[in-house]
């Protein structure tokens, strides 16, 4: 009894390192089932996604264009992003999660410094969105190559491209993982951050770039979607013409800004509030 | 050994002054209670202890630091707050995983709390299926994980069975024996008188009454007796 309260080892005087409480934040993730669940619809939906794009391509009901084409190819291939919207949901189950559970106090009191509580969630969501975005990449190339292939058409669409493409696919899914968290750390409702993270991403993003095309390229979901090379506006219910996505680079900046914005102002409001 | 110290601590949360200028100090090596009726600012006070709320005046101490100045909270700090603050669907083992993570405690720490509070059979079933009292003791297993100097409990009785709260009794008495500071929040009175050396009473988030039982109850321990002074001193302050 005596040793178990009060051991001979030296007290440790030093605060938790980074390193510590990411993987902290990554044990949490991975002893629950939601994030395997949320995985496995990745898995599901992007081939499903992907397949049905595949079969109703160069169809008359306004479906892609014929799978030979750059076009169908690109919007078969590279049009399944369903693994971000799921990344971003995510993130939100990886703060707001706290809150739905109650573990924030227990969080907060093994690490009292919440700034770095939610950095160490948005580098959480960012990993968990990159393995997201590597699941819908190589479950998005497999059918939408093996399509082409059981047709006979030629890929039209180059090996870098493609290459570029999976990249930005993994680079934008983990950053709308990170952004994920910080939506769920400013919106503590688990339920109206999920509902909020599919209106904005697929009706307010499309209805803001139906009326302000030249909006549509700096809006976080469809900019996120041009890295897996969508065409711009694809994503959404209003395909943009005429507009040119961000590059790459560019685009990234742009995501990697918006988190942060996002955390600075949830670091200052919501992430500060009393835990009663 | 860590003192607590609480100073003209005030919080108010709207029109509500749920701590009104509240002081009093927990020293080592006594298992101190900290009673009040319900809405008497006990959960408070211990939130704003724990860095969890912030107070709108005073100082809430530990060692003479606030709790989010503590280099290695946890091990100084054990506290329960809330039996309900797991994930469900985590196991007990996890938990304890994730909490020892966080405290730098050596992973061997995690088996030795399951044993010592009677859940090893259950560390591998989720959370979610755990009876009230399963979850305070696996809150209590995790507030010991890192060998803290101070307990903080916040109705920690709550859903324990006799056996479980002959138990907690003994805990707490081994660890303020050992020169560890407790300081725990009930309203088991009967229990309280059983287990603390000294009480705290608190009423409308002001200080009634502080001092040993035996003071409080003019010699007599027994439970009927804390219970009387009790109501005596709320019912004072109350008027």
């Amino acid at each position: 009894m005596t040793e178990l309260f009060f051991p001979v080892e030296a007290r440790r005087a030093r605060r938790a390192g980074f390193a510590r409480l990411v993987r902290i934040e990554l044990l949490k993730l991975t002893s629950t089932r939601l994030g395997y669940g949320l995985l496995a619809v990745v898995a599901v939906l992007t081939p499903v996604w992907t397949s049905i794009a595949a079969s109703g391509a160069g169809g008359s009901s306004g479906g892609p264009q014929p799978l030979y084409t750059l076009a169908g190819q690109t919007t078969v291939i590279a049009g399944g992003v369903w693994s971000m919207i799921i990344a971003m949901v995510l993130g939100v189950t990886i703060s707001s999660g706290e809150f739905r559970h109650h573990t924030a106090t227990n969080t907060y009191l093994a690490v009292p410094d919440r700034n770095r509580v939610l950095a160490a969630k948005a580098v959480v969501g960012a990993i968990g969105g990159a393995v997201f975005g590597i699941v819908g990449c190589v479950t998005a190339l497999a059918v939408g190559l093996s399509f082409t292939a059981a047709h006979g058409y030629r890929l039209v669409i180059g090996a870098g491209t493609l290459a570029d493409w999976s990249v930005g696919r993994v680079v934008g899914t983990a950053l709308l993982g990170a952004i994920g968290v910080v939506v769920g750390s400013l919106v503590r409702s688990q339920l109206a951050a999920v509902v909020g993270v599919f209106v904005w991403s697929l009706l307010i993003e499309s209805l803001i770039g139906g009326l302000f095309p030249a909006v549509r390229p700096y809006l976080p979901y469809s900019t996120a979607t041009t890295l897996a090379g969508t065409p711009l506006g694809e994503a959404g219910f209003s395909p943009a013409s005429g507009v040119a996505a961000l590059p790459f680079a560019a685009a990234t900046a742009l995501l990697v800004a918006i988190a942060l914005a996002g955390a600075l102002v949830a670091a200052r409001t919501t992430v500060r509030r009393d835990i009663t | 050994m860590a003192t607590i110290q609480i100073r003209g601590l005030v919080k108010r949360f709207g029109p509500v002054t749920a701590v009104n200028g509240l002081s009093f100090d927990v020293t080592p090596g006594t298992v101190t209670g900290f009673l009040g009726p319900n809405g008497a600012g006990k959960t408070t006070t211990l939130r704003i202890l724990l860095g969890l709320v912030s107070a709108d005046a005073g100082a809430a101490t530990i060692d003479s630091r606030p709790y989010r100045e503590l280099p290695e909270p946890l091990h100084k700090v054990g506290a329960v707050l809330e039996a309900a603050g797991f994930h469900p669907g985590r196991t007990a083992r996890a938990q304890l995983r994730i909490q020892a993570l966080a405290a730098d405690a050596d992973a061997s720490r995690v088996e030795d709390v399951l044993d010592l509070a009677g859940l090893t059979a259950a560390a591998d079933r989720r959370i979610g299926g755990f009876s009230l009292g399963m979850r305070q003791r696996l809150g209590l297993a995790a507030a010991l994980l890192a060998d803290p100097e101070v307990l903080i409990l916040d109705e920690p009785a709550n859903g324990l069975d006799p056996e479980g709260v002959r138990w907690l009794r003994g805990l707490l008495r081994g660890f303020a024996a050992e020169g560890g500071t407790v300081l725990v929040s009930s309203h088991l009175l009967a229990e309280v008188a059983q287990t603390v050396d000294s009480v705290v009473i608190v009423d409308s988030g002001r200080l009634v009454a502080q001092g040993p039982v035996a003071e409080l109850t003019g010699g007599a321990t027994g439970g009927g007796d804390l219970e009387e002074a009790f109501f005596q001193l709320t019912r004072k302050a109350s008027r």
